[in-house]
């Protein structure tokens, strides 16, 4: 290691279990760096590092990290020697093992602490991280070094994640976002709560444009909180009840019981025993992942809280949202409840099963307008709640919706009436699906690319299918099966929308685009 | 699907193209490499379709069925037939446009496809060569915006063109750059 560490790399093992108490940023934070102090908007003094102030996450991380491993070691180790201890049974008051010794568990456990400690020590002994005014570095690895750096500027979203075990410990992860399709650029786990929650604020401030005194340490406070929705409990538990997935168990515990009573089989049940399994497993996940669900502004952004056992904390700075869709299934259609999803460019395609992109799991027509209006602010239309409600449920050409030519219906039947768009001053809403409804909406500076399709079919029916190109996320916006003429009219005017959009694009530090702010606008009010 | 050669335009300008966009095709050449790529692929099924008839014919399996032995390379060679018949065609259709802000791309004859990629979003450009590419001088210009449903891909730039309008587009990029 050629940087010189704040801490003395002789002081081992002791000097690692007393600092577990101490504030780790005593030394570089010169305010009176009052530790932990969990209040939100508490004042704390904070300047960015110099190039040569490393610092450390929390050394009982390793252990947050890998207490699976920990865990089933100790399971499966103890499990096997507690069988055998058993086995052996008492006699004379003295444990007859199953032929091992005691002396021999007592040394394979012992070496298995041992080797965990000396494994976890490493690794929070080589893991370290700097907050410069340009970047986020952090260093980590023990045989395969690796040295990240990010941009502050880039940072697309900032989460602080607390697992369960790390709630115990009250740790949390921090996890700073670039645009990569949501390989997740710097992972800093764990840092005390307060401490996690500083450097989130320090990072926001720096994006947005704050300039911070390197001499002097500046209060970064919190971007205060207004609360503007939270979902009750039984709407998570009832929608994750009234979903699709109970729909394919219903039909299969109606086929189940269709065989059973034919047959007199009861033991076909079992067979649809890991079904069962599966099923609760997704309500289980459904609702613990999103219970709390809270939406919250803040003018470093959208701030989403959720879950029951794992709560995450998400931050979404504006003008990072790169499209936004809502969308119902027809089991939810009577309750009259959408999904709201965001593309953001550091979030991925959600393919590893986290539901980061979804902003509002389950709300009704008056939240999801809430919502819109605070991840896409400005709709660029007149009574844009007439327009956003008939795109989400109207059909033909309300409220100024172009949809597909009657020559569609032979290509599509049932939604040739829904699939439509629609573009305001700000963006384009694309309409799709009667039954599996959805509207898309794009702003038209993150407009990446457009495309127009035409197969045989289609070019003899005079229909040609309009895309348009987000990032990666869960939304591919597009509208199908448009007249030529149309869709031929939108891809003109849309790239020339997009043109003018991106010229007057606000900047990405969103604070120093609004000139009208007060100097510290992290204030608040 | 019954899209009859008589709905096919005729020149190779298609119905979605945008109007009043001058579009300038790729090289000639284009033709020549698909139609070597296309006759590789085609002499390697052959080969392999060719040994049950070679073994039939010198009777050394003569159990094989005749009709089999000759039309599994018929098909082979009705199937290349057709693919090399269209490769002029499916060449002719491809053409780009640069336009103030943006980038047009257009092909295929059967299933059109248009787009338009603006300057401002471009994060890279990869410019490739392949063996037979440039056997003919020829490169592959390749686009990247942040999203991966951009699939700006022009094959067939002669070299210098390829190098000019990768130099272009930087240059225009850097220019128009927006961020994400």
């Amino acid at each position: 290691m050629s940087e010189r560490l704040p801490q003395d790399p002789g002081a081992q093992q002791a000097a690692s279990a007393a600092e577990a108490a101490l504030p780790e940023h005593a030394e570089t934070a010169p305010a009176p760096a009052a530790p932990s102090v969990p209040a939100p908007a508490a004042p704390e003094g904070f300047t960015t590092d110099s190039a040569d102030t490393w610092h450390r996450v929390h050394p009982v991380s390793p252990l947050v990290r890998g207490w699976i491993a920990v865990a089933a070691v100790i399971f499966i180790f103890g499990r096997n020697s507690l069988d055998s201890l058993f086995s052996g049974g008492w006699q004379d008051g003295e444990a007859v093992t199953g032929g091992t010794p005691v002396l021999f568990i007592l040394i394979v456990v012992g070496s298995a602490v041992v080797i965990f400690g000396v494994a976890f020590f490493l690794s929070w002994r080589f893991t370290r991280y700097q907050v410069t005014d340009e970047n986020v570095h952090i260093n980590s690895g023990i045989i395969f070094r690796q040295q990240r750096r990010a941009r502050i500027d880039r940072v697309q979203a900032i989460d602080v994640i607390q697992p369960l075990l790390a709630r115990a410990f009250g740790l949390a992860e921090l996890k700073f976002d670039v645009a990569d399709g949501g390989k997740s650029a710097i992972k800093l786990s764990f840092l005390k709560l307060a401490e996690a929650k500083r450097l989130r604020a320090a990072i926001l401030a720096r994006a947005a444009g704050v300039t911070m005194d390197p001499d002097q340490p500046m209060n970064v406070q919190e971007a205060p909180e207004t609360q503007l929705l939270a979902l009750p409990p039984r709407r998570i538990i009832g929608a994750a009840f009234f979903s699709s997935t109970t729909v394919v168990a219903v039909v299969f515990i109606a086929g189940a019981v269709v065989a059973v009573t034919r047959t007199g089989e009861f033991a076909i049940f079992l067979g649809f025993f890991p079904l069962f399994i599966g099923v609760f497993a997704s309500y289980w996940k459904t609702i613990t992942n999103d219970l709390n669900f809270r939406v919250a502004s803040s003018p470093d952004g959208v701030r989403l809280h959720y879950g029951l056992l794992e709560t995450r904390s998400q931050t979404i700075p504006p003008g990072r949202v790169q499209a936004v869709s809502i969308s119902q299934g027809p089991v939810w259609r009577p309750f009259g409840w959408y999904r709201v999803q965001v593309n953001v460019a550091g979030y991925g395609d959600d393919s590893s099963g986290s539901s980061r992109s979804v902003v509002l799991p389950v709300g009704t027509e008056a939240e999801v307008m809430a919502v819109l209006g605070l991840v896409f602010p400005d709709p660029g239309v007149e009574r844009p709640f007439d327009v956003f409600a008939a795109g989400l449920r109207g059909v033909g050409a309300d409220e100024g919706f172009v949809h597909s030519p009657r020559a569609a219906r032979w290509v599509d039947p049932i939604s040739w009436r829904h699939n439509a768009f629609r573009a305001t001053a700000t963006a384009l809403l694309c309409r799709r699906g009667r039954f599996f409804r959805s509207l898309q909406v794009v702003p038209h500076e993150r407009t990446q690319s457009l495309g127009l399709r035409q197969g045989p079919l289609m070019a003899r029916l005079g229909l040609v299918n309009f895309e348009l190109h987000s990032t990666v996320g869960p939304i591919r916006p597009g509208v199908h099966h448009l007249s030529t003429a149309n869709g031929l009219e939108l891809f003109d005017e849309q790239s020339a929308r997009a043109a003018t959009a991106r010229r007057i694009q606000r900047s990405e530090k969103w604070l120093q685009a609004k000139q009208t702010l007060p100097e510290e606008p992290h204030h608040g009010d | 699907m019954g899209a009859g050669r008589k709905n096919l335009p005729k020149s190779h300008s298609s119905l979605i193209d945008p109007v009043g966009v001058n579009f300038l095709p790729v090289s000639k050449k284009l033709i020549t490499a698909r139609f070597i790529s296309a006759g590789i692929g085609a002499f390697i099924f052959l080969a392999i379709t060719m040994v049950p008839l070679i073994l039939h014919l010198i009777g050394v399996w003569a159990g094989y069925p005749a009709w089999l032995a000759w039309a599994a390379p018929a098909v082979v060679v009705v199937i290349v037939g057709w693919e090399m018949l269209l490769i002029p065609r499916q060449v002719r259709a491809i053409g780009y446009a640069e336009r103030d802000e943006d980038l047009l791309i257009r092909g295929g004859i059967l299933f059109h496809r248009v787009m338009v990629v603006p300057y401002g979003r471009m994060q890279y450009v990869d410019v490739t060569m392949g063996p037979i590419e440039r056997m003919l001088g020829l490169s592959t210009i390749h686009l990247h915006t942040a999203s991966p449903g951009t699939n700006a891909l022009l094959n067939g730039l002669p070299a210098a063109e390829a190098a000019r309008l990768r130099e272009q587009l930087t240059a225009r990029g850097e220019a128009k750059l927006a961020g994400l």
